[in-house]
């Protein structure tokens, strides 16, 4: 059988975001194919340069230096967006149009172009020059207010709101490049990070409306099923998670931790009444996991079949096997001359190749493809540019 | 030709079609990955059948409820997850079922479904068994582990998957004892909803891949790496080496606050502030009235206000609860803060920004009735969104309708 190229071969992204949601979406298109050039000034460079993870923001992309504050650079912007089929960029609402890159102008240089912007609360309404971080989005929106505890501070919330997004915004350029395969139109996206967090929250935005009342965050705890809770095991800081959804599964919770005799027991009958019991259940599971490894409580639990799995930190996550058995994570040789193992996505196109998983570039080392192989420049228009600061 | 200038700055003169017009989906999902992969799908235009046991999706019986009344056209989640789709109820284990399924599959684009590991392929309606009478389909598997891994028979849930993927450790901030305070998973479905985000990016990728082909294909989607994927940043830190945030708050460099930033208390909630720049904090203490702390050594730098983080969020502290949130929220964007209030639920349902933005939905359902529903974070300048096209469908509602068409 052929080999199959992958599914965005032929389609050219030009990445003008930085941080992390923009880059992280243009990512995952680099890695299905998709001719990803990022454009940056050391003036002004991705925030993130430098850090380990520039190097997953911005695996499988070419990177061109360019000075897009004076009008040349500006003009092989354009020259670039002419041969792309797809912009992103996720500046502060308003500034891309100041750097005379708006999507009008972009229109004229290429009338099919999908331009995508993002930005902390979209480009209409009261609030959308809000200075916006992505750690603070998840206040905002409501993320945070709905996991934790109740009477307690807010939770801190972790790096959530922009892996979300660049997952999201890579989903919106294939809906935008499906519909121009289609129509033969582009598109113009208007994102907002703030309202990519409050979709994710129906249940509590519904409980309000039906019961007039805000709901109480409930840890780990469940609305519908029980058990469901992390258990402490053996090692330091070592938990399993366990949830019940069934019946049967409780059936085999019991007789996993030697508790049969409630199988029959009518106190625990249903997910409602188990609920209504959940100290005792719980201190009964604790005592059966605290004999025990986080994946070894897991291991058994998943044997007998009850949904199971240890909390883990980074460090253990990066160590799981069973990413690179599957091929998730592999190994790449980065810009420092290393060889690290570096994560890929998180699907299978059934046989065909997974993806392209190749290092982040730095900054210019894409300068030749750019200009003198894509744009057709010369070498002495390349080093005139040089010299007027326009390329470095 | 459609011209309307006034709904949206940026429409030219195009015929404005929905994003996904012409593309049938069916939605073989339980609980949340999968119907909401096929909601976002509908979101966008595309015709989307919703097949059900016959005793209904088990996400009917999930919540949240009004109050004492558990009935199964009333689930909000349900709800949400399934407007804009029609619905159908089949027993996939019965040769009826299982005919009036293929005929639907054979006038399918795509197929998405999150059924334990193999379970369609035992029915015989498997990827393999679609393609020999519809070979273009996209067939999208949602399973725990995927198909290539060796734990690709264990379960997973929203929980199991939110904790196994690392995302749970840094939830919470550190903590005082991480061996008595466990590491939480976020409300909701987040780890789920992550999954159905994920399938639907590559769904639409294996579309885009189709228009060149001509070939159907199977997503085998892993939820277990999708949630890992959340996580990038941390498997980064890992492979050079640089050591994540400890839980144990004792070995961590700051609890909720940083330097950076964190959260203050005020007379109605919290606000979320960041004047992480040195610019940013200069103005920030215009806003709070203490200009004179700029020359206060214990203050003037990133690193001096990192060293005495406890007594500066003490005194900013005593600050902000003499104020409301949203006040000061206003007063540090004007100066260009990073400072968001933290909306509770009700705030959120009031905000005037998305109420401008148009951000909710309302839709009325016979027996749920009229609720206001989240929409979706994206405007298309070239293409509608049919978010209220219709409610969420009642158990077996067009069955006459599609299977009538069907058989």
């Amino acid at each position: 059988m052929n080999t199959l190229p992958l599914p965005l071969e032929g389609v050219r992204v030009l990445d003008l975001s930085w941080i992390i949601a923009g880059p992280t979406a243009a990512r995952h298109l680099a890695m299905m194919g998709a001719d990803v050039i990022k454009l940056g000034s050391n003036r002004r460079p991705d925030p993130s340069t430098g850090s380990p993870s520039f190097q997953v923001y911005n695996q499988s992309k070419s990177y061109a230096a360019l000075n897009l504050s004076l009008p040349r650079g500006l003009e092989l912007a354009k020259s670039i967006i002419a041969v792309s089929d797809v912009v992103v960029e996720n500046f502060a609402a308003g500034v891309i149009e100041r750097l005379g890159l708006s999507y009008e102008s972009m229109c004229k240089a290429n009338p099919s172009i999908i331009m995508v912007s993002s930005s902390g609360t979209g480009h209409t309404g009261p609030d959308k020059d809000y200075v916006a971080y992505g750690s603070l989005l998840q206040h905002y929106t409501g993320w945070n207010a709905v996991s934790g505890y109740p009477e307690r501070e807010p939770i801190r919330g972790g790096l959530w709101a922009d892996p979300w997004v660049g997952m999201e915004l890579c989903m919106v350029i294939l809906a935008a490049l499906n519909h121009r395969a289609t129509t033969g139109y582009g598109n113009y996206v208007d994102f907002s990070m703030a309202e990519a967090l409050s979709a994710t929250i129906p249940e509590a935005l519904i409980h309000y409306q039906m019961n007039e009342v805000i709901k109480e965050p409930m840890g780990n705890k469940d609305d519908w099923d029980s058990p469901h809770d992390v258990y402490r095991c053996k090692g330091s800081d070592q938990w399993v998670a366990i949830a019940v959804t069934s019946n049967e599964e409780w059936e085999s919770l019991c007789r996993a931790i030697g508790k049969e005799d409630w199988i029959s027991d009518a106190r625990f009958a249903i997910a409602e009444t188990r609920q209504a019991h959940a100290t005792e259940i719980n201190s009964a599971i604790t005592r059966w996991t605290l004999q025990l490894g986080d994946y070894e409580a897991t291991r058994i639990l998943q044997s007998a079949g009850i949904p199971a799995g240890p909390s883990l930190n980074y460090a253990r996550v990066f160590q799981d096997t069973e990413l690179r058995n599957t091929g998730y994570i592999s190994k790449v040789r980065t810009s420092d001359g290393e060889t690290r193992a570096l994560p890929g996505l998180p699907w299978r196109f059934g046989s065909q190749p997974a993806e392209k998983n190749e290092p982040a570039p730095v900054l210019g080392q894409h300068n030749d493809r750019i200009y003198l192989e894509i744009l057709g420049l010369t070498r002495r228009e390349v080093s005139q540019l040089i010299d007027a600061r326009i390329i470095f | 030709m459609d011209c309307d200038q006034s709904a949206n700055r940026y429409v030219r003169c195009v015929v404005v079609v929905e994003l996904m017009s012409g593309v049938k989906v069916l939605d073989v999902g339980q609980r949340i990955s999968a119907p909401y992969c096929a909601k976002t799908l509908a979101n966008m235009g595309a015709e989307v059948i919703k097949v059900e046991p016959l005793e209904g999706d088990e996400a009917r019986r999930m919540g949240p409820f009004p109050p004492g009344d558990r009935h199964p056209e009333k689930s909000g989640i349900f709800l949400a997850l399934n407007a804009n789709k029609l619905g159908v109820t089949l027993d996939l284990t019965s040769n009826v079922g299982k005919d009036a399924f293929c005929k639907l599959a054979q006038k399918a684009d795509v197929i998405v479904e999150n059924l334990p590991f193999r379970h369609m392929e035992n029915l015989g309606l498997g990827f393999a068994d679609i393609k020999a009478i519809n070979p273009g389909i996209i067939f999208t598997s949602i399973t725990p582990f995927g198909d290539r891994s060796a734990n690709k028979d264990w379960k997973a849930t929203d929980l199991t998957l939110f904790h196994m993927s690392g995302n749970a450790h840094e939830l919470l901030g550190p903590v005082a004892d991480p061996d008595t305070e466990p590491p939480i998973r976020a409300g909701g479905h987040q780890a789920e909803f992550v999954v159905g985000l994920t399938a639907v990016t590559a769904t639409l990728a294996a579309l885009f891949q189709r228009r060149m082909t001509g070939n159907g294909v199977h997503v085998d989607l892993s939820s277990y790496e999708a949630l890992v994927t959340q996580g990038i940043a941390g498997l980064a830190s890992e492979t050079y080496g640089v050591p994540r945030q400890a839980r144990d708050l004792s070995k961590s460099t700051g609890g909720s606050v940083t330097a950076v930033g964190g959260i203050l208390p005020c007379n109605d909630g919290y606000v979320a502030i960041s004047p992480r720049e040195d610019a940013q904090w200069e103005r920030w203490l215009e806003v709070i009235g203490r200009p004179d702390w700029s020359t206060d050594e214990k203050f003037a730098t990133r690193s001096s206000r990192q060293s005495n983080l406890v007594e500066l969020w003490r005194l900013l502290g005593k600050w902000s609860c003499q104020h409301s949130k949203h006040d000061i929220a206003r007063w540090g964007q004007t100066q260009r803060i990073p400072c968001f209030a933290v909306n509770t639920i009700s705030d959120l349902l009031q905000n005037e920004h998305l109420i401008a933005r148009e951000f909710f939905v309302e839709i009325d359902h016979p027996i749920a009735g009229n609720l206001r529903y989240p929409g979706v974070p994206y405007r298309f300048s070239n293409a509608t969104l049919p978010l209220s096209k219709f409610p969420a469908p009642m158990l077996g509602e067009h069955n006459a309708q599609i299977l009538g068409k069907a058989q």
